[in-house]
């Protein structure tokens, strides 16, 4: 019965070219992830070599004040990623895997990054999870929403009915063969992936595979639960594409508004604000609070003084400059609080409703998230203060610019190791399909 | 074999089969006739346990249908009046697979053997149902029947859609598996048919059995006669 049902299958032009389709969008969101990992990859050796460059270059023409060249340094930090994150490219395709900063105030540096085609950020990257999410499920309607429906409208279900002693094998049968023909097309692709994107079969490639696979079992089991009620063809699309609204579109949106009024962040402008005039406001007022102010932060440096009846000092400047990100501090603190809020929000949220979870475990474990973002932003702010405190004492004393061996200012990079929450990831889904196949099963047994 | 006491299906204020008494033994072949509507359907979906009875019973070889349709599936096999399969296997891939949905796993030849003896010429059997005319399903039907080699065999107007003679070979079909014992119910407009391969006749009107006659004793014109003075 089975070689027959998977001929039967095979035969079927339509199933086979739907089949063939979702491979092929497979292929060409492959593509696309191999394209953004080349991107970066290219940025960051050309930055590598460019801020070398451009050191050396400004040390040409400032090699007396150490205090102006440093004006004009740029320090890169990159955010490392994950081959892995060719396949979600998730938030990286908005903010920036490599940062670079003078010590000059943070706060104004933070969001200034490269220039982006905005059609791109408007439509989105078609990678591996948004043909995963959004492709697979349209798919598996397709195969699934007549597995009954249609053996009742071909007439076949009678002659089924009064053959069989349990028909519902012979669909069990049916839904599992479209079961591993999709399977199959998604393993096939992660080989492809392996490969073409060169990602090493670690922990976190093994969980994105068992995201996927879940995800796709959650659609198959949704379609076992509405092949259940035995209601129509036409009933069973309209009920299976209702869902896959619900699901991809709807809700997130929904969340998406919710979080954003729930959690409003006004301090995405008036961080700007404060750092601007935190600083800007300073040329026109005395010059000693701005110092003062600038020791109580970094009593250190007490012993370094504005001089007296001076109009400028290398001191005051810094000091002047230090004040746009400590005035703008408590806003930017609150700021990405509430960014935190919004996550843990979405991502509770998301635990109800697979797409979203597989979407947020997808970014995660290719350290595309939010997050991550967050946390690299974090260790900016780190890397940003090592170079201020190190450059400090050499401005104040006016050290000259040769005695400092400027080839060691390389590019930093920050790695993040993706932590993984096995039961977190995976229940929810497990959880959720496991609903929808023993309440179907219910449904079964009673007709 | 198969047995109907009291039979009765109501479909909220509508009788579509009153108290229906019926015997048909081993090696019987029992025709109904009546208009669209008088329950020759019915009847044999409660005997295939489609669909439960509001009262009484059907029962094949003993054992209540409503009670347990698993059992008594084994023993009828069905011919629906317009026999659908699926258009993308073979012939004999199709009644392959109805075979061993029924549990029996034949081999080719022996498939052959039931298509060629339903009257499928040869040169049909490998290719797949799309290209088939409704005759030709209907053949694949009868040999899936035969196939299921049951104790019963359940037909609604199993003749409809095929040509004389075909209808005359399924004529002989059904007379042999009667000399061999089965017990066979059959639904059809078609009297002469009904005069010439059955046993007894029975004509139904609005849910009722009107009249049971031996079809030895009458002519194919008195039968008309009288199905048209019943209904």
């Amino acid at each position: 019965m089975k070689a027959l049902l998977i001929k039967n299958f095979l035969r079927s032009k339509g199933l086979m070219t739907g089949l063939l389709i979702v491979f092929v969008a497979g292929l060409i969101s492959l593509n696309i992830g191999k394209h953004f990992l080349d991107k970066n990859k290219e940025i960051i050796e050309k930055t590598a070599h460019y801020q070398q460059e451009s050191i050396a270059r400004n040390i040409e023409f400032h090699p007396k004040e150490i205090g102006l060249l440093l004006y004009y340094l740029r320090f890169g930090l990159v955010n490392e990623m994950p081959n892995l994150a060719g396949l979600a490219i998730g938030q990286r395709d908005i903010n920036p895997s490599l940062q670079s900063v003078t010590i000059r105030n943070l706060e104004e540096q933070k969001y200034a990054t490269d220039l982006m085609n905005p059609m791109y950020q408007m439509l989105g990257n078609m990678d591996f999870s948004f043909v995963l999410i959004y492709f697979f499920p349209l798919i598996i309607i397709a195969l699934c929403f007549n597995l009954i429906s249609e053996e009742k409208e071909e007439g076949t279900w009678s002659l089924v009915l009064s053959q069989s002693q349990n028909p519902l094998k012979m669909l069990i049968i049916k839904i599992l063969i479209r079961f591993i023909s999709v399977l199959l097309v998604i393993v096939l692709l992660f080989v492809i992936a392996k490969f073409y994107l060169d990602i090493p079969f670690n922990e976190a490639f093994l969980a994105f595979i068992l995201n996927s696979v879940l995800y796709i079992s959650f659609w198959f089991a949704l379609a076992w639960l509405v092949a259940s009620f035995h209601k129509n063809s036409s009933q069973n699309a309209l009920i299976l594409l209702l869902s896959w609204v619900a699901l991809t579109i709807v809700i997130p949106a929904g969340i998406n508004a919710v979080t954003v009024n729930l959690y409003p962040v006004p301090e995405a402008f008036s961080t700007v604000l404060e750092s601007r005039d935190g600083y800007h406001n300073k040329w026109d007022e005395p010059k000693e609070p701005t110092v003062a102010k600038f020791h109580e932060h970094y009593p250190q440096f007490d012993q370094y003084k504005h001089p007296e009846g001076k109009d400028y000092s290398w001191l005051w400047y810094y000091a002047m400059q230090q004040m746009g990100d400590d005035e703008a501090a408590n806003d930017a603190r609150s700021f990405k609080e509430k960014l935190k809020k919004r996550n843990t929000f979405s991502s509770t949220a998301g635990i109800f409703f697979p797409s979203i979870h597989a979407q947020l475990n997808l970014n995660l474990l290719s350290s595309s998230d939010m997050d991550n973002y967050l946390h690299f932003l974090e260790k900016l702010e780190n890397f940003h203060e090592q170079k201020r405190l190190y450059f400090y004492p050499k401005i104040f004393t006016e050290a000259t610019v040769s005695s400092e061996n400027w080839k060691r200012f390389g590019l930093e990079s920050y790695q993040e190791k993706p932590s993984i929450d096995w039961i977190k990831m995976l229940f929810p889904v497990l959880i959720m399909s496991a609903l929808c196949v023993i309440w179907a099963n219910f449904k079964f047994r009673k007709v | 074999m198969l047995q109907a006491t009291n039979l009765t299906k109501k479909y909220g204020e509508q009788t579509a089969l009153n108290s229906l008494n019926l015997t048909i033994k081993e090696g019987e072949i029992f025709a109904l006739l009546g208009q669209n509507g008088a329950g020759k359907t019915t009847t044999i979906n409660c005997f295939l346990g489609f669909i439960e009875p509001s009262s009484g019973s059907a029962s094949i070889n003993g054992v209540s249908v409503a009670e347990n349709a698993l059992a008594t599936k084994k023993d009828i096999a069905y011919i629906p009046e317009t026999v659908m399969l699926y258009p993308n296997l073979t012939g004999i891939e199709n009644l392959a697979f109805f075979s061993q949905l029924a549990g029996f796993k034949y081999s080719d030849e022996q498939l052959g053997g039931f298509l060629s003896k339903a009257g499928l010429q040869n040169t049909a059997h490998t290719q797949r149902l799309e290209g088939y005319s409704k005759g030709m399903r209907q053949k694949v039907g009868i040999a899936i029947a035969l196939a299921k080699n049951a104790k019963a065999l359940l037909l609604d107007e199993p003749t409809s859609g095929l040509d004389p003679k075909a209808a005359n070979e399924f004529s002989d079909i059904l007379r042999e598996l009667a000399k061999n014992g089965t017990a066979v119910l059959m639904a059809t407009h078609d009297i002469f048919r009904a005069r010439e391969v059955a046993n007894r006749i029975g004509i139904m009107k609005e849910g009722n059995l009107v009249s049971v006659v031996d079809a030895a004793t009458i002519s194919a014109n008195e039968l008309e006669k009288l199905y048209l003075q019943t209904v």
